[in-house]
């Protein structure tokens, strides 16, 4: 018996080995409040748990102000030293944890961090309004402004004080106590009002279903037809009432939100319903109904020119422009009308050879506004003939990576080494250190490329740990966060052309994030105004397109065969389809969200139909186009920050064909010179000199519009 | 079409996080553009265990020969000793069988030569046995050994057949495992063959402990009644109970 006691514990023995020590949370220490010993600087994701969040933001906040305290405090004559660095000094808790926060409450989040955002939003903007309306700030900030031409400030050093200067200015610091108040009140009405539109626009994209039965799906694919009949079972089961149930029983509902939309207009042969749903679309915010937003759109923009007459400019768009590339609304137009002609002939055009197919067809009607999806469609198999599943073999995430790091090698000379011994947040994020050419330490690069469910969609470029020079050398932090599909089986991840363009573009951010190399990490990276920080992410998408490149990536990932002329060629007239609508579209809204905020204070402005009636027959713009977004579901310029911004597009657009173009003119797309002068003057000086100054340095000149038009077919 | 949409995206989002800036319309901005986002507990730990799976590969992927061999050897051999509780009683069975030492080690060769043919088959995909299937069957392999030890004297002479056909179940039970930590595609074979590598050094040590505590320490042997007896009937307890667990849990 004494035997098998023995043979038992070892049993024990080996059965124990499993059970892992418990370590509670409560005896780790908040890391947000410790330096991090991680390498290169990445946040320590396996310490950093939920709850350290709140505590964090909360100590940060604090901090925060006491050092703005300091500052304010401080009986010494104010410097550029005891202030402006100061400033750029402060709140390094809460930035510390505001990058990680906001970056992984769009790429992994929780509802534990869900609920956070909700709670925390509100917190921040009162904290920063605190700063940027502190009135003893602003003094001493006026008073080293005053001195400046008296000091031996560097270039960068007076860039630096007169954007501060500026923010202060901006939010009213010049203005009297009674001109304050107006500005107080003017900003909280339009406030209300553009969060109100914003209420409308989803009531009312939500309000409109169209229920169809199963004989109305005529030219429906099936994936659409599974779509539509997966929503209306989805709203059967959320369906309180019988009735509410029998309405979406076995039927396929159909919605003017755009993902709904687009698959019916394009495919389903029923004019009659096509009309139907594209008319639910344009008309939102339209209907005479307690969701309108006809009259909300008139005052906003009337306020908007109020706000802008006291703090005195001409309009609206003055004030915003003003802290742009382009710097006034005259410069505005002038590109926005130069694009406009080109691009309205060829739209005037695509709609003669869709009224071709009509006619061929043997149909009796005349293009409308709600049959372009269908007919171009048509035109596009009949003209381009392109099948993405061909070219999706070729572009397997690990070729295009490889694409995009030996672009960037070949400009550049920088190398990407993956590491494999860092913890991430998760383990589809990728993680390399970026070395220069002379093998220092450039920065980190993540890479989370695979849609998952709780990522946000889209794609975005965002960073951990930003540069700066001020106390030692700090290297950039940097990631990319996409929504590719992931593997399949021993599959691996492949991309559609369309995901190869947005993972260089995002890539091209990236490269703006770590090649940066300024002294002010406010003015570091992509700091700079919006309607140029698109250009270094823009240009770099024109060598995943261009042959010579692709060819050294795109190899198919079965037969190691590289990616054939034929289809090569295929691909890139495809991207000279439909550009006339395209462009139509969206210049028209362009336009529209000009006019809108170039109106004086005192102008007459009721109806926003009639306004933009007005605006849009002015410039000519044909019955078959509606602007891409109509003034009541205008969210971007009326519920979102790019009033007078829409424009920022087709000028990033323009700055970047102008600029490949530069490289096109040295008959070599790797060209060494100018590689060194667009990392020089582009994409390592942030925010440090005006944003056409940098790019002049780079270009030799100013940009102009011909290449873009040559891009995108409209110089025919 | 969706190229200003992507853009779109691209800026709003990229304005909200890194402008460190202190105008609150960027708040609203990111509400428009991203949506609402549902999602679903239960998909995001089945999507974060493909991506650990990923992150395996991509690991062992990026060391050299060497160390992936070494890595595979080890992983074997941790799934017998202390991973496999239920491959260590079921070698433990074999030892306590009153046979002879030389036909102890035929017994333990057709059992790793089995389970080396079907992980080889299940790692490339050729054979697929649900583990609802293999688990309880393995569990029952347990209870046939120590019986068998128990109730006869003499093993029969069906047995290396049998342990075969059991060798075949236990290799899908490694198989399972393997599947679960990923093989990179490029050395397949190597490192099926390190991982068997690790299983068998697994076996033979316990193999070895239990020859040094009852040949050493009890200065006995495997065949005396009053060590085989005991154990073979607690094995087969054991044996069962997972029987009975395994078929409850997996149904």
């Amino acid at each position: 018996m004494k035997n098998l006691f023995y043979l038992s514990f070892i049993f024990i023995l080996f059965s124990c080995q499993n059970k892992k020590t418990q370590s509670t949370i409560n005896s780790i220490e908040n890391p947000f409040f410790q330096e991090w010993n991680t390498p290169f600087g990445v946040p320590p994701f396996n310490l950093i748990k939920d709850e350290h969040y709140m505590p964090a933001f909360e100590k940060g906040m604090k901090e925060n102000m006491d050092e703005i305290d300091i500052i304010v405090n401080n009986k010494e004559k104010p410097t550029f030293e005891n202030t402006i660095e100061a400033l750029e000094r402060s709140g390094k808790l809460l930035t510390k944890v505001q990058r990680v926060f906001s970056n992984l409450a769009n790429s992994n989040t929780n509802s534990k961090l869900q609920e956070l955002e909700r709670e925390l939003s509100p917190l921040l903007s009162a904290h920063y309004d605190k700063i940027s309306l502190n009135e003893g700030l602003f003094l001493k900030v006026e008073e080293i402004w005053k001195e400046k031409n008296n000091s031996n400030l560097t270039d960068e050093q007076k860039k630096l004080l007169n954007d501060t200067r500026k923010q202060f200015v901006r939010s009213g610091a010049l203005l009297n106590k009674e001109q304050k108040e107006q500005i107080t009140s003017i900003n909280s009405k339009i406030s209300e009002l553009t969060t109100k539109f914003g209420q409308n626009l989803l009531a009312e994209t939500n309000g409109f279903e169209l229920i169809l039965e199963k004989e109305d799906l005529e030219g429906l694919s099936e994936s659409v037809i599974a779509a539509s009949a997966e929503a209306a079972s989805q709203k059967m089961n959320n369906a309180e009432t019988d009735d509410e149930k029998n309405k979406y029983k076995e039927k396929y509902l159909f919605t003017p939100h755009r993902t709904s939309m687009y698959p019916f207009l394009t495919e389903s042969s029923r004019r009659d319903l096509r009309e139907i749903l594209y008319k639910s679309y344009i008309m939102r915010g339209d209907n005479n109904n307690e969701t309108d937003n006809k009259t909300i759109t008139a005052q906003i923009a009337k306020l908007r020119a109020e706000r802008a007459k006291l703090m005195g400019y001409k309009s609206h768009a003055h004030f915003v422009l003003e802290e742009r590339m382009l710097k006034s609304p005259e410069e505005v137009y002038d590109l926005l009308i130069k694009l406009w002609e080109p691009a309205l002939d060829r739209a005037k055009k695509e709609v003669i050879d869709m009224q071709e197919v009509v006619d061929a067809e043997g149909k009796d009607f005349k293009i409308a506004a709600w049959d372009w999806w269908q007919y171009s469609e048509k035109v596009r198999k009949e003209k381009y003939d392109l099948d993405e599943s061909l070219i999706k073999p070729y572009l397997s995430l690990d070729n295009a990576l490889q694409g995009v790091f030996n672009t960037t090698n070949k400009l550049w000379g920088i190398k990407f080494t993956e590491i494999y011994d860092v913890d991430m947040y998760h383990p589809d994020a990728r993680i390399w250190k970026v070395e220069d050419e002379d093998g220092s330490h450039l920065g980190i690069f993540i890479g989370d490329y695979f849609v998952r469910s709780n990522k946000r969609g889209g794609a975005w470029m965002s960073s951990f740990k930003g540069q700066s020079n001020l106390d030692g050398r700090e290297r950039p932090v940097v990631v990319n966060v996409c929504n590719f599909p992931a593997p399949v089986g021993d599959s691996p991840s492949l991309l559609s052309f369309e995901n190869l363009i947005t993972l260089f573009h995002e890539f091209g951010h990236a490269m703006h994030g770590i090649l940066t190399n300024v002294t002010y990490g406010s003015m570091s990276g992509t700091s700079g105004p919006r309607d140029f920080t698109e250009f270094p992410a823009q240009i770099l998408e024109h060598w995943a397109s261009e042959p010579e490149v692709l060819k050294t990536f795109a190899i198919h990932h079965e037969t190691g065969e590289t990616i054939p002329d034929d289809l090569i060629n295929k691909l890139l007239n495809a991207s000279k389809f439909n550009q006339g609508f395209i462009n139509t579209e969206y210049l028209a809204a362009s336009l529209l969200d000009m006019d809108w905020h170039t109106i004086s204070s005192n102008e007459d402005l009721k109806d926003a139909n009639k306004f933009e009636s007005e605006s849009m027959e002015k410039y000519g713009l044909i019955n078959e186009i509606a602007p891409r977004y109509r003034s009541t579901y205008f969210a971007h310029i009326f519920s979102g920050g790019y009033s007078s911004g829409y424009y920022s597009y087709v000028h990033s657009a323009v700055l970047d064909s102008d600029g490949f173009e530069a490289f096109k003119e040295t008959g070599n797309v790797f060209d060494k010179d100018l590689a060194n002068k667009l990392r020089t003057h582009v994409y390592e000086k942030g925010s440090t000199e005006e944003a056409m100054d940098l790019y002049v340095k780079f270009r030799g000149k100013k940009p102009m519009i011909e290449p873009l038009l040559r891009v995108r077919g409209l110089d025919k | 079409m969706n190229i200003f949409n992507i853009t779109l995206i691209n800026i709003l989002l990229f304005f909200c996080f890194n402008s460190y800036s202190h105008n609150p319309e960027n708040f609203i901005i990111s509400e428009i553009e991203q949506g609402i986002l549902t999602f679903e507990n239960e998909q995001i730990q089945e999507e974060y265990n493909s991506a650990l799976k990923r992150l395996r590969i991509r690991r062992l992927k990026a060391m050299p020969m060497h160390k992936k061999f070494f890595i595979f050897t080890k992983s074997g051999f941790e799934h017998i000793l202390p991973k496999g509780l239920d491959h260590i009683l079921f070698v433990l069975g074999l030892f306590f069988s009153c046979i002879k030492f030389r036909a102890l080690l035929i017994h333990v060769t057709a059992f790793t030569a089995a389970h080396s043919i079907t992980l080889i088959l299940a790692g490339q995909g050729l054979i697929q046995i649900p583990a609802s299937i293999v688990e309880p069957l393995i569990a029952l392999s347990i209870v046939w050994v120590a019986v068998e030890n128990f109730l006869f004297n003499q093993p029969n002479k069906w047995r290396p057949l049998l342990i075969f056909l059991f060798g075949l179940l236990h290799g899908l039970g490694f198989a399972s495992v393997l599947n679960y930590y990923g093989l990179p595609k490029e050395n397949f074979i190597s490192l099926l063959l390190a991982f068997n590598i690790g299983v068998e050094i697994g076996q033979l040590t316990i193999l070895i402990i239990a020859f040094f505590i009852v040949n050493v320490i009890l200065r006995t042997n495997s065949k005396n009644k009053k060590i085989r007896i005991p154990i073979s009937v607690l094995i087969s307890l054991i044996g069962a109970y997972w029987f009975i667990e395994r078929v409850y849990t997996l149904l």
